[in-house]
């Protein structure tokens, strides 16, 4: 594992580039959520491979653990406000949210 | 070696699925299984508390809670993306790919894997005696979400 950590580092750059490509690309809010949910499985695959390399695997296994939990209360919040905005515009498309303005 | 990457291009390619789907049942699902992927190299990585974390909460809660919100919200296909973002796609992964192995060739040789300092105790030991704060606002994040949902659907009055 300590010899192959730029590995890790490497795709999970790669998967921050696909939930980042999603977020500019895509107009479905809940395809939009996707990619933001792929965004934090980058970061936490990072934040335990440095824990990994640096030989302090629990001290990062805790960190993931709390960021698994405020990912869960953010998807939580976010798709109660996804199903707010589809009973105000009858869609999911991120284009109509442009009427909120002024 | 061949194993760990594998298990990353499974991650990878799970997670292309799921923005590239046209259903989003489809879509939530290979989520799901790129989670599960994650949660085997965690465990792989001697990590199995996150790796039970991962696979039952991310695989398992916000799946369900991906599915009910599609369910709710009833919009397959209502939304049109565009055509165009799913033809480029491929050859901006490619010319990513090729960057991201350039950089990390770069890092390989410059940066030196400092030796840190190694863990003293259990897991129970770290969590509960090193980041006891982190719990306090773990609490709070819970709570905070608790009371948004609540917030969001609550009922209007009558005379609203």
């Amino acid at each position: 594992m300590n010899s192959t950590w730029f590995m890790y580092l490497g795709f999970s750059a790669v998967l921050l580039f696909v939930g980042i490509y999603c977020l500019l690309t895509m107009r479905n809010l809940i395809k939009l959520f996707i990619g933001i949910e792929i965004i934090s499985k980058a970061v936490s695959l990072a934040l335990l491979t440095s824990g990994v390399v640096r030989n302090n695997v629990l001290l990062a296994q805790s960190l993931v653990i709390t960021f698994i939990v405020v990912e869960v209360s953010l998807v939580a919040t976010a798709l109660a406000i996804i199903i707010n905005i589809y009973r105000h515009t009858k869609s999911l498309d991120v284009r109509k949210l442009t009427k909120l303005k002024g | 070696m061949i194993l760990q990457i594998a298990l990353l291009s499974g991650l990878v390619l799970f997670s292309i699925l799921a923005i590239l789907s046209k259903d989003l049942l489809r879509s939530a699902i290979s989520l799901a299984i790129a989670s599960l992927f994650l949660g085997i190299i965690f465990f792989r990585m001697k990590a199995p508390y996150a790796g039970v974390f991962e696979i039952s909460v991310v695989a398992g809660l916000i799946t369900v809670l991906f599915i009910l919100t599609i369910a709710l919200t009833k919009a397959e296909g209502d939304v049109r993306e565009s055509n165009l973002a799913k033809i480029v796609f491929p050859l901006f992964f490619v010319v990513f790919i090729i960057i991201d192995v350039l950089v990390m060739k770069g890092l390989i040789q410059k940066i030196p894997t400092l030796p840190g300092s190694a863990d003293q105790g259990t897991f129970g030991d770290v969590l509960w005696k090193q980041r006891t704060f982190d719990l306090v606002g773990q609490l709070a994040v819970i709570l905070a979400g608790v009371f948004s949902v609540l917030a969001l659907f609550r009922k209007r009055d009558k005379d609203e």
